[in-house]
């Protein structure tokens, strides 16, 4: 291989002590697009923060075009082509196109003001090399997510960037965005562009990377060709420890026969405007029902509405033959519909302790009215202990934890009272197989002991593994209905994209 | 206050800020470390303890309150106003004395209902007008000021003798230690909140509110209530501690309580409550009162002529730096010296706390 672009040496990054990096080495030839991959924890994101010039107290050394940098700043990273497109999206929604792409770069007339005209042609110029043909005068916020990231692509390569870095970009997309986005890689390699591409998804990792690094706790696994790995091989370098092959790869599931146990939960003629429209559906104690749609099919607004966390223009919400009290999260919590949320920065206060978190919804019934540390300690360090959580240290600080311990400190805040129907949008994002695996076993759980879970996802293969009905979405209304049959992720994808 | 897994330095700098000044005062004040100064501190931080300790609830939950100056000012005012009534002790308080308890009562009560539904009344549009707080409350700040306006014609009035006793009186301990009654009111203010806030279900969903609203939303914690009950909260503290300044003052006028808003939101913030709610508490609050105050009296002590006479100079440069105009207007120096200081103690307290995160 000749010269690498990028070349890292013996990153070593600690945190208080403890070692979030250790001698770990990393290169990037031009034109290549290099996959990472690693359980949450790994490492990843830190090593990706040490190249955007996040983490300057860094050990090791860091070479572009064999030249020796230091990368102590964002602005350094940039200044040395190195651009980061971040998992959740930094654009300003309310900027045009043009005003998000050229930041910190307007082109400005001879008086000092913005030239707008220049500006809107050389964003309409950079996106069209893309293949991306938007009106760069509307407002970022009015595009789909996919556009939005290559307008954030866009905006690096405008900057001058030869090295990308993208951030678990297809997370939030559906399959033929996440497509689009796949081409606009490939188009990109051909320029010469270097990628790095971190992806919980390995088929599309495999896909599209040349060379897969594999990082765990801290340390650099291997770094092989995709040409010789496969899904199974990565994984057991992940998890560092044989999977079975079952495990994740549901690509069909037999449905069980329809349950016949009382409805505990009703939903009748749901609507608002704009998100769902007209949906009716029940779940039944100890059912899992799943509702898959591609992103903005509606399900999961309608999943936050059914918990009470968005208020609907007209519909009854039914809970055990009483009606429920709709746009009201007390009321719902009250009659034990719980909702777990996609955005854990929605449903965990970062910087409070765990404890504090955990205990925030059953406050009065855990502890009784007169708080004190050493109750809650005792309260807290069962259920975490219970839930998996680690470390089950209640005074921990939320923010602290990795995103799958995040997710088990909301499980645990749920256990704390009855849960009757637990609602559950995205349960699993951006988690590696291991904790996705421990979280959905509390869900399986709390199903088995007669909760009705409603199960809202973009992900097929979470509905087909843990789902025993599945409804799909499109475009705010219910396309299809899987009970008691064979179905495999391509009936899914296909029914998400009935009318 | 938080538990953290860790210790850090960020997390005791108000502590050190507050042993750092009292060292310096002692060195060029003399008598400086002596029970007197201690009972002057005492006294001249009771007003800002109260107003703080209310305050504190606001910041904690992520919202602020402007109107406490200005609610303190009404509030002083109203009491003044009814207390000149005929039916209590009429003009300027000269039948003080025909007036009973019931009267003092209501004199002193009725501001403090007052205060609460201005506090009610922000909180409420506060949250269903979606509007920051900082604007409801600045606009609160302007109808309050008004309204004491409107109340005294711009004139002094007198208030009961239960608040100039509570404002003045002090119990003689030992020595020159004199405790003030109106110490022994904050403290018990600041306890009754601390309590509050480290031990009831109340507190607990103040933090949370503030640390992360859509988090304690979706836990079914009525955060708008929560918002309600800290403005209210905060408004009443900030009425009682206007009619205990007027107290202390002896009588009510228009120009009092115009600093206790930035005093008191400089207090919490000195102790290392975050502007940004859900981080912080009363014991953070107390350390930032006591330092405030201790800034403040000890540059009221400081003769900078005597100062520059006991060094060791050269005659020529005393001579001419006794003649400085920075030493013989050293007074109208103060709040230049106030800001500076405070201005390093908060710059010192950010640096140290971005390092821990």
């Amino acid at each position: 291989m000749s010269v690498p672009l990028l070349d890292c040496r013996g990153i070593t990054v600690r945190f208080g002590g403890v070692a979030a990096l250790e001698n770990v080495d990393f290169d990037l030839a031009p034109g290549e697009i290099h996959g990472l991959v690693g359980c949450n924890g790994a490492g990843k994101s830190t090593l990706m923060k040490v190249l955007a010039g996040a983490v300057p107290h860094y050990e090791g050394r860091v070479h572009i075009d064999a030249a020796a940098v230091h990368l102590d700043s964002p602005r350094e990273a940039l200044r040395r082509g190195i651009a980061m497109v971040y998992q959740e999206l930094s654009g300003i929604g309310q900027l045009s196109v043009a005003e998000n792409l050229c930041l910190g770069r307007q082109p400005l007339t001879r008086y000092g003001s913005i030239a707008w005209g220049k500006m809107y042609r050389q964003a309409e110029a950079a996106l069209s090399e893309l293949d991306v043909h938007i009106d760069v005068r509307k407002k970022l916020a009015e595009y789909p997510l996919v556009v939005r990231q290559m307008v954030e692509i866009a905006r690096g390569l405008h900057s001058g960037a030869r090295i990308l870095i993208l951030d678990e970009p297809t997370s939030a997309l559906s399959l033929p965005e996440a497509r689009r986005l796949f081409a606009l890689m490939k188009k990109l390699k051909d320029r010469g562009v270097a990628q790095v591409f971190i992806s919980h998804f390995l088929e599309d990792v495999l896909a599209v990377c040349d060379r897969v690094t594999v990082l765990r706790d801290g340390q650099r696994i291997a770094t092989k060709p995709a040409a010789e790995l496969t899904r199974r091989s990565l994984i057991d370098d992940m998890v560092g420890r044989r999977v079975d092959a079952a495990g994740q790869d549901n690509l069909e599931a037999m449905l069980p026969a329809p349950s016949a146990s009382p409805v505990r939960l009703r939903a009748e003629k749901l609507s608002r405007a704009g998100l769902f429209d007209n949906v009716s559906l029940q779940v039944r104690a100890g059912e899992c029902v799943g509702l898959y749609g591609f992103v903005g099919a509606g399900h999961q607004e309608l999943a936050q509405a059914i918990a009470g966390a968005r208020t609907v223009d007209s519909g009854r919400i039914v809970v055990e033959d009483r009606a429920l009290r709709t746009g009201h999260v007390p009321a719902a919590v009250d009659r034990g519909v719980v909702f777990v949320a996609a955005d854990r920065g929605r449903s965990v206060a970062r910087r409070a302790p765990v404890a504090h978190n955990v205990t925030l919804a059953h406050l009065n019934p855990a502890l009784g009215e007169w708080l004190t540390r050493a109750k809650e300690a005792a309260v807290v360090r069962p259920i975490l202990e219970r839930v998996g959580c680690k470390p089950p240290d209640p005074r921990k600080l939320a923010g602290l934890l990795s995103g799958g311990n995040q997710q088990k400190v909301v499980l645990a805040k749920w256990l704390l009272g009855p849960i009757r129907v637990l609602v559950l949008e995205e349960p699993t994002r951006g988690m590696d197989v291991h904790a996705k695996r421990e979280v959905m076993q509390l869900v399986a759980e709390q199903k088995a002991s007669g909760a009705a879970v409603l199960l809202a996802s973009t992900e097929p293969e979470l509905l087909l593994a843990y789902a025993d009905r599945i409804l799909t979405f499109n475009r705010g209304r219910i396309t299809r209905e899987f009970a008691g049959v064979k179905v495999t992720k391509s009936d899914l994808m296909h029914a998400a994209e009935e009318t | 206050m938080f538990d953290r897994s860790r210790l850090h330095l960020g997390d005791f700098a108000p502590l050190i800020t507050l042993g750092v000044l009292v060292l310096l005062f002692a060195l060029i004040v003399d008598d400086f470390l002596s029970l007197g100064t201690l009972s002057l501190i005492l006294k001249q931080c009771a007003v800002l303890a109260i107003a703080s300790a209310g305050l504190t609830f606001v910041l904690l939950c992520a919202e602020i309150d402007l109107s406490v100056g200005m609610v303190a000012l009404l509030s002083a005012c109203l009491c003044g106003v009814l207390w000149e009534q005929s039916w209590a002790a009429g003009p300027k308080g000269a039948d003080a004395n025909n007036a009973g308890a019931a009267i003092t009562a209501l004199v002193v009560g009725a501001p403090l209902l007052m205060a609460l539904a201005i506090g009610w009344l922000s909180g409420k549009l506060t949250v269903s007008s979606g509007l920051p707080s900082f604007i409801i409350t600045l606009a609160m700040m302007n109808i309050a000021l008004g309204l004491a306006r409107f109340l005294t014609r711009s004139e002094k009035f007198a208030v009961p003798p239960a608040l100039t006793g509570l404002g003045n009186d002090t119990w003689k301990l030992l020595g020159d230690l004199r405790l003030p009654k109106s110490a022994v009111l904050a403290a018990a203010v600041v306890l009754l909140a601390h309590l509050v806030l480290q031990h009831t279900r109340f507190g607990r969903y103040i933090y949370m509110t503030g640390g992360n609203r859509e988090a304690a939303r979706l836990a079914g914690v009525r955060t708008d209530r929560i918002v309600v009950a800290c403005l209210s909260l905060c408004a009443v503290t900030a009425g009682l501690a206007g009619m205990v300044n007027a107290g202390r003052l002896n009588s009510v006028s228009l120009d009092q309580n115009a600093e206790l808003l930035l005093d008191a939101v400089a207090c919490v913030v000195l102790g290392g409550t975050s502007l940004f709610g859900g981080e912080g508490g009363i014991g953070r609050t107390v350390i930032g009162v006591l330092t405030f105050t201790t800034l403040k009296v000890g540059l009221n002590l400081t003769n900078v002529e005597r100062l520059i006479k006991s060094w060791p100079l050269p005659p020529s440069w005393r001579e001419s730096w006794l003649k400085a105009s920075w030493v013989t207007q050293f007074d109208l120096l103060r709040p230049f010296l106030l800001g500076i200081v405070l201005l390093l103690a908060l710059v010192i307290h950010g640096r140290l706390v971005k390092r821990r995160d």
